[in-house]
């Protein structure tokens, strides 16, 4: 669990370093459609963790209740 | 006749007069509340005591009474204006008089109170905690503690009857952006004196399972004044310090914070409170979210477009640099043929200069002009001799002259 915590930082971080290195103008432009194809997955990524109900948390949660 | 013994009651009675008369003020006094009890007919019962502030011996003690119709509304506003509870182990400032009763004996009658005095009372006792806590070095353990990006997994330490809980969940379920959350209550004492030794039980409850969970969150309804003295209290403000997750407190009341919120990470007033905060932190996450990714769409546009107009320069340009570039080959080119005629006439008459050296040369060296001049070329079969070695007698020899041969035989 403690590496799905981290997941969310480490998904921010990368998309920190994607964003830096595009507006450092680091990538040429064959990078560029690859890096903002994973940009667009780690931003799909972290929307689910805001909005999406995540099942195995939830069982977790709920495991110790009965 | 030395003796005409008092009847007990003739003797009480005396001294109730005794009293009165040399007491007959209401006095303001400071003392500890060791008992508090009230009945059914409304009146609150007590005991004051007063401790050696070394030994903490008792030096003291009295009796004292709060009549129904004053305890009624004195117990309310000490409760609201102090945060604390009415009940025994408190200091009070409190104006009595002083009564005694032939058959119950010595009393104090409470006829109004100065909640200032417990507060300040109370005040002290939370400063002498956080300078205890602070010379542990464990009094902002908690604070310094990073809230992760995200906190969804809440254990949420409460008394799941308290409207508190509810407000908390149904604050959180409802909040406008439908982000998810994933609370779970660890149920404890909110009130009363069981709450420290409570509290304490379900923060170790939460500690067994860290992992599962990305902060604490204590709440208790708010509304009626109650009993805060628990949170007031050592073991739990050392406790929540030293928690490895971030604690949030919403414990419900106005008045300065109870040390238990001076230890937690986060200090809101109320459980709706504590459910925004988690909110809006979800939000911001949220929202630098979203300005990376539109950060990133205006960079990766920018960029594009930089790329485009580079392209579209270029291509203007080319033309240009090609013409240009023509221009330049055709002159060069032009130049290399002026230099390669000039090269060449330069090089036919350099050549026929030396042609007519040479034919000069070739006229003097000939052997015609030789032979004119009187020498001769001697032939054997055809071949020049230039050495008397080369014939022996009887060897036909010709000899050549400017004009004419001559055939002769050596001898």
């Amino acid at each position: 669990m403690a590496e799905k915590k981290e997941s969310y930082a480490q998904a921010m971080e990368k998309l920190e370093d994607i964003v830096s290195a595009v507006e450092k103008d680091e990538l040429d432009i064959d990078q560029l459609s690859e890096k903002l194809k994973e940009a667009q997955k780690l931003v799909r990524f972290c929307k689910d963790k805001l909005y999406k109900a995540d099942e195995e948390i939830k069982k977790i949660m709920e495991g110790e209740d009965n | 006749m030395g003796k005409e013994p008092l009847s007990l009651y003739e003797l009480n009675a005396m001294v109730k007069q005794a009293l009165n008369e040399s007491l007959p003020e209401a006095y303001w006094i400071q003392a500890e509340l060791s008992e508090v009890r009230s009945n059914t007919t409304g009146h609150c019962y007590l005991e004051f005591v007063q401790k050696d502030l070394r030994s903490n011996n008792l030096i003291a003690k009295a009796r004292g009474t709060i009549w129904a119709n004053v305890f009624r509304m004195l117990k309310p506003y000490f409760e609201e204006s102090t945060g604390q509870a009415f009940v025994s182990g408190i200091k009070v400032m409190v104006q009595v008089t002083v009564e005694f009763h032939e058959l119950y004996g010595y009393s104090l009658t409470v006829i109004d109170i100065d909640p200032t005095y417990t507060l300040g009372d109370m005040a002290r006792k939370r400063r002498e905690i956080l300078k205890q806590l602070e010379e542990e070095g464990v009094l902002t353990l908690n604070k310094e503690l990073e809230m992760p990006l995200l906190v969804q997994r809440i254990a949420v330490i409460s008394s799941a009857s308290a409207a508190g809980y509810g407000d908390f969940c149904r604050q959180l379920e409802e909040n406008p952006y439908r982000f998810m959350f994933y609370p779970r209550l660890f149920p404890a004492l909110m009130q009363g004196n069981q709450v420290e030794e409570s509290v304490i039980a379900a923060l170790n409850e939460v500690n067994d399972r860290r992992d599962d969970f990305d902060a604490v969150v204590i709440i208790r309804g708010g509304g009626a004044t109650s009993d805060l003295s628990g949170f007031d209290t050592y073991l739990l403000a050392a406790n929540c310090a030293q928690f490895p997750l971030p604690i949030i407190t919403g414990i419900g009341h106005e008045r300065d914070d109870t040390v238990l919120d001076s230890v937690a990470h986060t200090r809101v007033k109320t459980p709706t409170a504590a459910a925004q905060f988690l909110i809006t932190h979800m939000h911001q996450a949220d929202e630098s979210l979203e300005e990376l990714a539109q950060t990133l769409v205006s960079f990766v546009s920018e960029r594009m477009e930089k790329e485009h107009s580079r392209l579209t320069d270029l291509t203007n340009r080319l033309p240009l640099v090609i013409k240009n570039r023509t221009i330049r080959e055709g002159y060069l080119l032009e130049q290399l043929i002026q230099r390669i005629h000039v090269g060449i006439a330069r090089n036919l008459t350099n050549k026929k200069h030396r042609l007519m050296l040479l034919e000069q040369q070739v006229n003097d060296a000939s052997p015609e002009r030789l032979l004119k001049r009187g020498y001769s070329l001697t032939f054997k079969d055809g071949k020049v001799i230039t050495d008397s070695a080369q014939l022996k007698p009887g060897d036909l020899i010709i000899t050549r002259l400017a004009k004419g041969e001559v055939s002769s035989e050596v001898k």
